[in-house]
């Protein structure tokens, strides 16, 4: 059985292949304008550099924010089941998951199946999402990718108290404009990040073993904040990133 | 169904048919929540509509009301102020929560309807002397219109309220039973419009298109599908986003019954036909199904909660609250308590006037029916 699964989320669009309950190969590209076209792209790429194509795949299901744009799928099944799936599959002991993308934080809780239990998403605002850590990095002139051992270097983090991005933003340029070193202030808004997210995560009561995936899971600042504020471990893979993705694959064996 | 069109000219366009029916000489009072003695007002001759927030954008309001109080009581200041609810002659206040109470003083400072009047109800209303106030209130109530409005408002007169009234409840409830039995007959966004509706037609034109509609499901309504749709309860203060009907239904559910201040509180309850009126009225408003600002027991929510996920076989529970609306917040911790301890799955969604993006609301609604 050969399976595909397709995440378009707001920023990035990812895909992953599974033959017979095996992972063969992930990939992350931008979504851009186009969710549908993002879908096709990311997966047919993915399928050249695996020497595959698009004929021997048995099954597809999309998910994301714009999984029901991906129309080449047999099922759109939304991120928060595919991301308990996929935290599932990689791991069967994992009971909380907490996935931070682009423009979404959620935290939710499996049973021993990996079913989603309970789940909570965050309302109308970026603050603790990757858009936020975005705009932040735009102002701070850092790349986005250096961020978390940036932050793993301050000695003092700043305060940022501003939940809104927008005034969150002003706050930072403050700061900078006060000469405070760059890295006390990213691990300032780490903070602040994780404390938005450790609010939704507590909501539902999440507990060990506990594991972060989505995009601003690769940035080990956050991830050690949250750890601080939840007073947990967490566990993150190399594939965090597209772990929606293998989920949807998942799913698909199961359609 | 040609008469669901009446229900929907009304439900959405409330102020151009309020204007119509004042053209017809008829006098207007308006009123928040349903703790109002509709029928004392009613029985004036006077016809009372319910106002709602607004849906458009908040400014003159947000001078007079703080951001922390609801979207439903900002919003009704706005449409005051912004000079939309001009056919009003008067506006009836019950005591029910703190931003209502504080919205009832800078109405009658802010705005200029006429007649205006405050009803203090009880908060506790499981013991004697509350019942006994709670009919003098009422009493004080009746006296308040008749000498405001230059009226009398005899037995007589109160006694066809009371039956019309009672009528109009009836027949509510036989729709949401027949809708639970079979969804599909009627969309969650005809039973929106239609409740809507009833809080603001003409009441005895209302009870004629009321049975019109009863006839019109009767030869099967939409006879749409429902199957394998997840039969769900929606619950909290009022729904005014028959969107949400909608995308539940998008996302493979379907809302067969509600625990709502614009749903099945307002139509729980007959009133004692035979007695003094105004006891009688006012012994059905301390029974009925108790809002959280008002308290009948301990448990009297947390049950019937319960009570109404069992009886309509329902498989979850959608608490839709307005963002700082406090009663519904404080009990939101308690009344999650008896549904987890039945088992009974939850999800909760915060809302202002204006809906999430409709995205965000597909993929929690999607989730929540996915997990049931």
């Amino acid at each position: 059985m050969i399976t595909a699964g397709v995440d378009i989320g707001s920023i990035t669009a990812k895909a992953a292949v599974i033959v017979d309950g095996e992972v063969k190969g992930t990939r992350v590209d931008f979504t851009g304008y186009n969710a549908e076209q993002a879908g096709r792209r990311v997966l047919d790429e993915l399928l050249k550099e695996l020497g595959m194509d698009a004929q021997s795949i048995d099954r597809v299901v999309s998910t994301g924010y714009g999984r029901n744009s991906v129309k080449f799928a047999d099922k759109a099944i939304t991120e928060i089941i595919c991301h308990g799936t996929g935290a599932h599959f990689l791991n069967p002991q994992v009971r909380s998951i907490i996935d931070v993308g682009g423009q979404d934080s959620k935290a939710m809780v499996v049973d021993s199946e990996g079913r989603v239990r309970d789940f909570a998403m965050n309302d109308k605002c970026a603050a603790g999402t990757g858009r936020f850590l975005e705009v932040m990095a735009r102002a701070l002139e850092v790349d986005l990718g250096d961020f978390g051992a940036k932050s793993l270097k301050s000695e003092r983090p700043s305060k940022i108290s501003s939940i809104c991005t927008v005034f969150a933003e002003s706050e930072v340029i403050s700061l900078i404009s006060k000469g405070e070193k760059r890295e006390n202030i990213i691990a300032g808004i780490h903070d602040s990040v994780a404390s938005r997210i450790s609010a939704l995560a507590k909501r539902i009561g999440v507990g060990e073993p506990l594991m972060m995936t989505g995009g601003v899971a690769k940035n080990m600042g956050v991830v050690k904040a949250l750890e601080n504020r939840l007073k947990m471990s967490i566990e993150v893979l190399e594939s965090a990133q597209v772990n929606g993705a293998i989920g949807a694959a998942v799913m698909a064996a199961r359609l | 169904m040609e008469v669901l069109n009446d229900f929907y000219r009304v439900a959405e366009n409330p102020y151009e048919y309020s204007r119509e029916l004042k053209k017809s000489g008829k006098r207007i009072i308006g009123y928040f929540c349903s703790y109002t003695p509709e029928e004392i007002i009613s029985a004036s001759g006077v016809h009372p509509i319910r106002l709602f927030g607004t849906g458009g954008d908040i400014t003159l309001a947000d001078s007079h009301l703080q951001p922390y109080c609801c979207s439903l009581v900002r919003g009704a200041l706005e449409e005051a102020l912004e000079g939309r609810l001009d056919f009003l002659d008067g506006t009836v206040f019950p005591h029910t929560c703190d931003s209502i109470q504080r919205l009832s003083d800078i109405w009658r400072l802010n705005t200029n309807f006429g007649f205006f009047a405050d009803v203090v109800l009880p908060v506790k209303l499981n013991t004697e002397s509350s019942r006994e106030y709670f009919a003098d209130i009422l009493k004080k109530f009746r006296l308040d219109l008749e000498r405001g409005l230059g009226v009398t408002i005899t037995d007589d007169k109160l006694k066809t309220a009371i039956t019309r009234y009672n009528n109009i409840r009836r027949s509510l409830k036989a729709l949401y039973e027949m809708h639970s039995k079979e969804p599909g007959i009627l969309s969650g966004r005809d039973l929106w419009a239609v409740t809507r509706a009833s809080m603001i037609m003409e009441r005895d034109d209302l009870l004629v298109k009321l049975s019109l509609l009863k006839e019109a499901l009767k030869k099967g309504g939409r006879s749409g599908k429902s199957e394998g749709k997840k039969r769900l309860v929606l619950a909290g203060s009022v729904c005014d986003h028959p969107n949400v009907y909608t995308i539940i239904e998008d996302s493979g559910g379907v809302v067969v019954w509600d625990d709502l201040c614009t749903g099945s509180r307002y139509f729980e309850g007959t009133i004692e036909e035979n007695g003094n009126p105004v006891e009688s009225i006012a012994a059905r408003y301390a029974e009925r199904l108790v809002c959280p600002a008002k308290h009948l027991s301990n448990t009297a929510r947390g049950d019937n909660i319960v009570r109404i996920v069992k009886k309509h076989d329902a498989g979850g529970v959608v608490f839709l609250l307005l963002k700082f609306c406090d009663p519904h917040d404080f009990d939101y911790p308690y009344m999650k308590e008896f549904l987890d301890r039945e088992n009974i799955p939850s999800m909760l969604l915060e809302v202002e006037d204006s809906l999430p993006s409709e995205a965000q609301l597909k993929t929690r609604f999607e989730t929540f029916i996915h997990m049931l």
